[in-house]
């Protein structure tokens, strides 16, 4: 199910988020791992879910293994894709194998550096740009890769892309947005944000985009997790009133404050959006309870 | 100039292991601008191995050591201390390095050439004798016509095209916050000469097959094969 023919159908969309595991996951080898416990957890409640590419640079099972895995269960995978692996002979291939394997919708991302990750001297590769990728994908679509030879079988992939609303100068972000937009994209994930008045900014400036934008929110798990995203974790700020919300109440009570956070800022935005993608860093169980709180309240 | 920075003088022993006579041949282009290996640096890098129980036989500085004929210049009068010598130790670019042995083979010597400097980029001199910055990469395809000036190739961590990563924060790049976003910088510039409308094009893949190494530069033909 391409994630494209639900925006089509004017469903909002729900999307959550899995990272792979560092280590296999085998079919006959002990206790079910933490990215696919997560996915069954909100397999009921969205309609896809995102499964990260060696996430933040840290080498993990791959992102293609994961989402098949989550395809087999039952759950649509969103399978990231970026750039900072693999050259453009790898990332059709990959793009071919993915199509191959069953799985129906890339995002496209640049990647974070390698020098933030747990490989900090390996090679970052970075051949093309995620505006290329996405052209590169949109051409796999068409029958033909980059270098414009025929394909045995053409790809049928929804083609997603990220953008973040709180790069400033916002002119600049929005400029690559259209290229996305130009290059392939047919639906957008943004970068979290917590303010409701830089996501408004944002998107009055899209809107002449007419494209499918899914607000996208990382679950603040506690003051120290705010604190942390604020130090080192670049294009992302953590409001100082989440901070302190999450500050005031006992261990025990920040996931259930965690939840009302999330709810709150999600309903308010919700009307500006065409889905929501939670990022729960492992709170799925947060997500499901944040959506069922949305569903009921008519979105 | 080439940029380089003095390796660990443990790393240059270790180096020398076995080897009593040396003689050091410095460069007095990139590697003296750099502090690294002029005529003073190899003078003090001599001593240091006098003191250290070595025999220096030769303390000879190149005015470019990564040209065949200065290098000949500079050591053709010294035949005999190199004949002497057990190794060599050049404190110049990567260049240099393979252009000594070239010189030291052209006299029919085969000598252990060993490196005292690592090379750390193509440098531009922002303030003489104190800061110098990568901002080319001799990718063979410049597209700095198409980005005010400024290389997202060199100056962008991902060296990317199309546009800024979404991890610039405060105009500074994710990879390292005391670094400018290159991005940020070229928007900024193409603002000010009122040109923001070129980077709406897109900018298609490198041709990669242009930084394939090794390079041979035809300067009779002006090519590159």
């Amino acid at each position: 199910m391409k994630l494209t023919d639900l925006f089509d159908k004017n469903e909002f969309v729900f999307t959550s988020e899995v990272g792979p595991v560092k280590g296999c996951v085998r079919s006959n080898g002990g206790p079910k791992p933490p990215c696919l416990v997560e996915a069954e957890l909100v397999k009921d409640v969205v309609h896809a879910v995102n499964v990260t590419d060696n996430q933040s640079a840290v080498m993990r099972l791959g992102s293609l293994a994961a989402s098949v895995r989550l395809k087999q269960m039952g759950i649509e995978p969103i399978y990231q894709l970026t750039c900072r692996d693999r050259n453009r002979i790898a990332l059709q291939s990959d793009m071919l194998s993915a199509c191959s394997l069953g799985v129906d919708n890339v995002l496209c991302l640049t990647g974070d550096y390698t020098s933030l990750g747990d490989h900090k001297s390996a090679k970052s590769v970075f051949d093309i740009d995620s505006v290329q990728l996405l052209k590169i994908a949109q051409g796999l679509n068409e029958g033909r890769d980059m270098m414009g030879n025929r394909l045995t079988k053409n790809t049928d992939a929804g083609l997603g892309a990220v953008v973040n609303p709180n790069f400033d100068p916002l002119e600049l972000q929005l400029m690559k947005m259209e290229k996305k937009i130009q290059a392939g994209a047919r639906f957008f994930q943004t970068q979290a944000v917590y303010d409701p008045s830089i996501f408004e900014t944002f998107i009055e400036k899209i809107k002449h985009l007419n494209v499918p934008v899914q607000y996208g929110i990382v679950i603040v798990k506690s003051p120290q997790m705010g604190k942390y995203m604020n130090e080192h974790v670049s294009g992302v700020t953590v409001p100082e009133w989440i901070i302190e919300e999450m500050g005031r109440v006992d261990k025990a009570d920040r996931k259930k404050k965690a939840t009302e956070i999330t709810y709150r800022l999600a309903k308010e935005i919700a009307p500006m959006v065409q889905g929501i993608h939670f990022m729960p860093l492992g709170w799925s169980d947060v997500v499901v309870q944040v959506i069922e709180e949305l569903k009921a309240d008519g979105i | 100039m080439i940029g380089t920075v003095p390796k660990p003088f443990e790393e240059v022993m270790e180096a020398l292991e076995g080897y009593e006579k040396v003689a050091v041949v410095g460069c007095d282009g990139c590697a003296k601008a750099c502090k690294s290996g002029g005529s003073d640096e190899v003078a003090e890098l001599a001593e240091r191995l006098r003191s250290q129980g070595k025999n220096v036989v030769l303390e000879v500085t190149p005015e470019r050591t990564c040209y065949t004929g200065k290098t000949h210049t500079a050591l053709d009068p010294h035949e005999k201390e190199l004949q002497d010598a057990h190794a060599l130790m050049v404190l110049g670019c990567g260049g240099a390095v393979q252009i000594t042995r070239k010189v030291l083979e052209d006299y029919g010597m085969i000598k252990p050439i060993k490196v005292g400097l690592d090379s750390v980029g193509h440098m531009d001199t922002l303030v003489m004798g104190e800061l110098a910055l990568e901002q080319c990469q001799e990718c063979g395809q410049c597209i700095l016509n198409e980005t005010g000036g400024i290389c997202p190739m060199t100056k962008c961590a991902k060296s990317l095209l199309n546009g800024p990563c979404g991890g610039s924060q405060d105009g500074k790049c994710e990879v390292d916050s005391s670094r400018d976003c290159a991005w940020v910088l070229i928007y900024n510039r193409m603002k000010a000469l009122g040109e923001l409308d070129k980077l709406e094009r897109y900018m298609a893949p490198k041709d990669y097959g242009k930084m394939a190494k090794p390079r041979t530069l035809v300067i009779t033909e002006r090519k590159v094969i």
